[in-house]
């Protein structure tokens, strides 16, 4: 039931992921986010154009037991959002590494990828989360 | 230390996310809330509410020493009646909302909630005297599932032997279910037809396993049990009730008799008269975004009123809530706005029940 983590994605320890393709970064949560959320019912996407330091809340995320805020994996500038997911939140809970995407930040720092976890590192941080 | 219930080990094999409610260990989920939500309203769920406190109280004299502590008229009750109400402060706070059930000419049955189980329990000690006794069923392994959905009375009536069509809404009843002995009510907490069965422990184990054999049936948890009761406007102690709140600002007030003789029923009687400052509302709002009990409710800028519960109804695929405000601005269609801390979210006041086609009430159960 658990999914193989996506080996091209970079993941951050509050789980967030990010697809980088040159200056771009593609971002959303991962699966063992949306599994502690359960059902999610709510998503506020960020503004296109919004300024995100690393670590900057992105937008607030609710689910049928919980609330909690996504933060930037990186930083840049929003240049797209996913219009999609917030008129069906539960493509985050279906598909959190493909169809729901948050958004995608022009990166201002190339130098911070070397930062987040790569695919193996970050299985290996799961296992020393618990249940997941 | 949490006190686990006897289907612990049932909750933990079906993948249950235990959390601790009230001092129990209970599953605020198995599947996924929104799920387990609708199943309720499409076919039919079981809960485990072996936490809420069962009392039995008998004796010549249980009636009337009841209708001293209780808002229930238990003295007019008859047997195989359910009555709702509340034990109340001096003052008509609400200490707990419960449901009085007659079993006999002087056998009755009070159904509390968790958190307040154990005073509840002390009050009711407190005013019982002489011949009437006082046994703590909860204490003595009883559990408790309730099956919900409109389902209910088909699935269940190949196991039970009483004749679920011939009973009524909050009528109650004992029976046989797979054989063992239990107690049915047709009670429950989500809109839907349903039956309450309690039985002691290894008897609500094997009642609760042959329920979640059936294919129409899921395992619901706490998650599905709020969002399901919030969509019918039902109060849940603690948040549209508590001994700060009366029932008649709560709107209960048409539960408790005129010139009842219990702790409290004065009060309530002059509050019908002359109806206090604030009443408790049901909104709705056009967003999927939620409010959470303590948001300030706010009208001409200014806070006017607090949330008591908010969520998102998986029915309606809107966000919906309770909350008190003053009673001018308590009006269906009245417009406000609820301070989400992240932003105001304007909301309508409402009508209950907020989903309307809950199968509870229904003649023909079959």
């Amino acid at each position: 039931m658990i999914p193989v983590i996506p080996e091209e994605l970079l993941f951050t320890d509050q789980h967030e992921w990010a697809r980088v393709d040159g200056n771009i970064a593609t971002m959303g949560i991962s699966f063992f986010a949306q599994h502690s959320l359960g059902d999610v019912t709510f998503i506020e996407l960020p503004a296109v154009g919004q300024n995100l330091s690393k670590g900057d809340e992105v937008c607030a995320i609710e689910s049928a037991k919980a609330a909690a805020s996504i933060y930037a994996p990186l930083s840049g500038t929003v240049t797209d959002v996913n219009t999609e997911i917030e008129d069906d939140p539960a493509l985050i809970n279906s598909d959190p590494y493909g169809a729901a995407w948050i958004c995608k930040i022009e990166l201002s720092d190339l130098a911070e990828l070397d930062s987040l976890m790569n695919a193996a590192k970050y299985g290996e941080f799961l296992a020393g989360q618990g249940d997941h | 230390m949490s006190l686990k219930t006897t289907l612990h080990d049932h909750h933990i094999s079906l993948g249950g996310r235990v959390v601790d409610f009230a001092g129990w260990m209970l599953p605020v989920q198995y599947e996924g809330v929104l799920a387990e939500h609708k199943q309720c309203r499409s076919s039919a769920v079981v809960f485990d509410t072996s936490h809420m406190g069962q009392f039995i109280i008998s004796g010549p004299d249980a009636a009337a020493q009841l209708n001293r502590v209780g808002t229930q008229n238990a003295e007019t009750m008859d047997p195989g009646a359910c009555r709702y109400g509340f034990l109340l402060s001096e003052n008509a706070g609400v200490i707990d909302d419960t449901i009085l059930m007659r079993l006999g000419a002087e056998e009755f049955l009070l159904v509390v909630n968790a958190g307040p189980a154990d005073g509840d329990f002390l009050r009711l000690k407190e005013h019982m005297s002489g011949a009437v006794t006082l046994a703590n069923r909860t204490a003595e392994g009883w559990g408790k599932v309730d099956l919900q959905g409109p389902a209910a009375a088909r699935l269940l009536q190949p196991m039970v032997n009483i004749d679920l069509a011939a009973m009524g809404y909050y009528r109650i009843a004992r029976s046989e279910c797979c054989g063992h002995h239990c107690i049915i009510c047709r009670t429950g907490y989500t809109g839907e037809l349903g039956y309450e069965i309690m039985a002691p422990s290894l008897e609500l184990r094997a009642i609760f396993s042959a329920l979640i054999a059936l294919d129409e049936v899921k395992p619901a948890g706490l998650g599905a049990r709020d969002s399901l009761r919030l969509e019918m406007g039902y109060p849940l102690h603690g948040h549209e009730l508590s001994e700060t709140h009366n029932p008649v600002e709560a709107g209960l007030g048409g539960f408790i008799e005129k010139g009842r003789n219990c702790i409290g029923a004065s009060v309530i009687d002059s509050l019908k008269e002359t109806p206090g400052d604030r009443k408790l509302i049901a909104f709705r709002t056009e967003s999927r975004r939620r409010t959470n009990p303590g948001n300030d409710i706010i009208a001409d800028g200014k806070p006017v009123g607090v949330v008591t519960s908010g969520a998102f109804a998986p029915s309606l695929e809107i966000s919906i809530g309770m909350g008190y405000v003053p009673t001018d601005l308590a009006k269906p269609g009245c417009e406000l706005l609820v301070n989400t801390g992240r932003c105001e979210l304007p909301v309508t006041v409402c009508k209950k029940p907020m989903y309307p086609n809950g199968t509870c009430r229904t003649r023909n159960p079959l």
